[in-house]
């Protein structure tokens, strides 16, 4: 159970609920055809959201058969994305990680800037930025509901590529060839991670 | 081709009622089920699923729709959860009393007070003995592969009864595994139209739950029940065929899992299935001989199979994720039916229960190995101390 990886997204409630939604669906086929066992899902208790408040969104990954797939949230999330930097102010966005964790904030500030709102940044071993609304703009907005619905085609076509191309410097659960394959914005998938701020702490 | 894709409970039900062609939706939103009614919306308005979608102002209305388009002849679904289910209860006896094979999804939800939206059997459990077929998914395959399969037991001209399709809400109904959606063309070969065989017509005009008197009551009754006796039948041509068509592997009423030399099992439906397998093995590691055996149809009960499959076992606990307030094994629904089915097998083997899953509570491995020490000393002593344990609660 130990051996399960556990990322943990934030989003907006309604306006990034389905590139949210998505992230999490492409990061765990990616890592599915990188031959790992993963599960993706949404927090049951934040659903269903109201505009602008905080979900989380959910990724597992292992090399074994997850046993733990009820549980309802990611305990110990080794790798946090922050889909809205705001969400950095206020929020303890960092927890159940344990010492060496990673950040990935959509952001046009630095991770230093970053990381003066994060109390207990002692945590991470590293920050990563990425302007994802440079590299690509909201499309896919979507202002139905995902509550048990999941997106069968399309999938990854918006910001949620742009990030999880940056998240992939911070993992080797995720790999950018497999995240590129799964995702319908490759261009973003590839310029996230090629315009991410990686800094090491 | 069949194609793979990752998939919720609530999308693979939507699937599967576009896969079986349904002709009339009646939505109605409530947690957790909705995602299958917002998924088929997205169908229907994407051009992907031609069929009429009804918004019911209520649970009650929605179900009132479903029935009276399979009255229509059309091939009708609705669903709900939880305190839905409990309101649309004046419609269910209507419905199979008229014999009106319409189908409703559930993703089940505690009832409340107080207002939780996890899953618990409780909310259609209470609807068991009102004459609909009713069974749980254990995943989200399994919901899609159901949802076809209900159709075609439910509008066999031998039943004729609507169908509760089930699913546990959240840990199925909300959390993607991978589902194989078959081709159209292999589903249509293997779930022909519906042909409601006194349809409403006003050409040819019939009445459908006219007023009765009181004396011809127990005909119309004996029917319904004749009917339940008629469909395991019908149920094991219907899982055969679909096991033929589609590659699948189900048996038609229990999953049994390392029973082979089990000296206990649990006993289950649903979800939490999952969790109990790797318990099984773990245990096993530890030279724990465990078994399960999960229920696939808890209507009509499969009374002989489960007796033949349960008499093996030196001790049995059923897993209870529903409530029998007052009941006569103090706790929840299955044990009664588990006692039941036994009652007439010689030297029965102790069957005990244990309230777990509540509320939507995970049933933990360490949940199960607690219930493995009970069941452990109770195949031992070859009897129960109690009927009853709630697990985290008693002394387990």
């Amino acid at each position: 159970m130990s051996d399960v990886y556990e990322i943990t997204i934030w989003a907006r409630g309604v306006v990034q609920d389905m590139e949210g939604r998505h992230m999490t669906l492409i990061m765990a086929s990616s890592a599915d055809k990188d031959g790992k066992f993963v599960q993706a899902w949404d927090d049951y208790a934040d659903l269903p959201d109201r505009v602008g408040v905080p979900l989380r969104k959910y990724v597992r990954i292992s090399d074994e058969e997850i046993e733990m797939r009820y549980e309802y949230e990611n305990k110990n999330p080794s790798l946090v994305v922050i889909m809205d930097d705001t969400i950095v102010k206020g929020l303890n966005i960092l927890w159940g990680m344990d010492k060496g964790g990673v950040l990935v904030v959509n952001s046009k500030r630095s991770p230093d800037e970053i990381l003066k709102f994060i109390p207990n940044k002692d945590l991470l071993s590293k920050i990563i930025c990425v302007d994802a609304e440079e590299e690509f703009s909201m499309e896919g907005l979507d202002f139905m509901g995902s509550e048990g619905g999941v997106e069968v085609s399309a999938v990854g076509a918006g910001i949620s590529a742009v990030l999880a191309g940056a998240a992939c410097h911070g993992t080797d659960n995720l790999t950018i060839d497999s995240l590129v394959a799964v995702s319908a914005n490759k261009e973003g998938a590839k310029a996230g991670y090629e315009s991410a701020v990686v800094k090491d702490l | 081709m069949a194609k793979e894709m990752f998939l919720a409970g609530c999308s693979s039900a939507a699937y599967g009622a576009m896969l079986s062609r349904v002709e009339v939706i009646s939505s109605y939103p409530i947690r957790p089920y909705t995602g299958i009614m917002m998924e088929l919306s997205k169908l229907v308005a994407n051009g992907e699923l031609d069929a009429e979608f009804v918004h019911g102002e209520g649970e009650h209305a929605q179900v009132s729709i479903a029935y009276g388009a399979s009255a229509a002849g059309a091939r009708a679904y609705t669903g709900s959860s939880g305190v839905g289910v409990t309101y649309a209860m004046e419609c269910y006896s209507p419905a199979a009393g008229g014999r009106l094979p319409c189908q409703m999804a559930i993703a089940d939800r505690a009832l409340d007070p107080p207002g939780d939206f996890g899953s618990e059997h409780t909310d259609v459990m209470s609807a068991r003995d009102q004459g609909w077929i009713m069974g749980w998914a254990a995943d989200p395959q399994e919901v899609l592969d159901n949802t076809i399969m209900y159709f075609k037991i439910g509008e066999d001209a031998r039943v004729l009864l609507p169908q509760f399709c089930c699913q546990d809400g959240y840990f199925v109904s909300h959390i993607p595994g991978k589902v194989s959606i078959p081709d159209q063309k292999a589903v249509d070969e293997y779930l022909p139209p519906f042909n409601n065989p006194h349809p409403l017509d006003p050409t040819k005009p019939v009445s459908h739950g006219p007023q009765i008197f009181p004396d011809q009551g127990p005909a119309i009754d004996l029917q319904r029940a004749q009917a339940f006796i008629d469909t395991p039948k019908v149920i094991e041509e219907a899982v055969a065929d679909f096991n033929k068509q589609f590659g699948r592997n189900y048996d038609p009423f229990l999953e049994e899992y390392m029973t082979d030399d089990a000296e206990f099992v649990f006993f289950l439906q649903g979800g939490h299935a999952r969790t109990a397998r790797f318990a099984v093995n773990h245990l096993r590691e530890k030279g724990v001989k465990a078994g399960m055996v999960r229920l696939r149809f808890m209507r009509p009960f499969p009374t002989e199979a489960v007796a033949e499959s349960l008499s093996k076992f030196k001790a049995v606990g059923t897993i209870e994720t529903s409530t029998s307030y007052g009941g006569a094994m103090k706790g929840g629904n299955l044990i009664h039916e588990v006692r039941s089915a036994l009652y007439d097998v010689p030297n029965p083997p102790p069957v005990t229960s244990f309230m777990a899953g509540l509320g939507g509570e995970v049933v933990s491995l360490e949940e199960f190995y607690s219930m493995a020490k009970v069941l452990t000393q109770a195949a031992k002593d070859g009897k129960v101390d109690q009927y009853v344990y709630w697990v985290n609660f008693d002394k387990v």
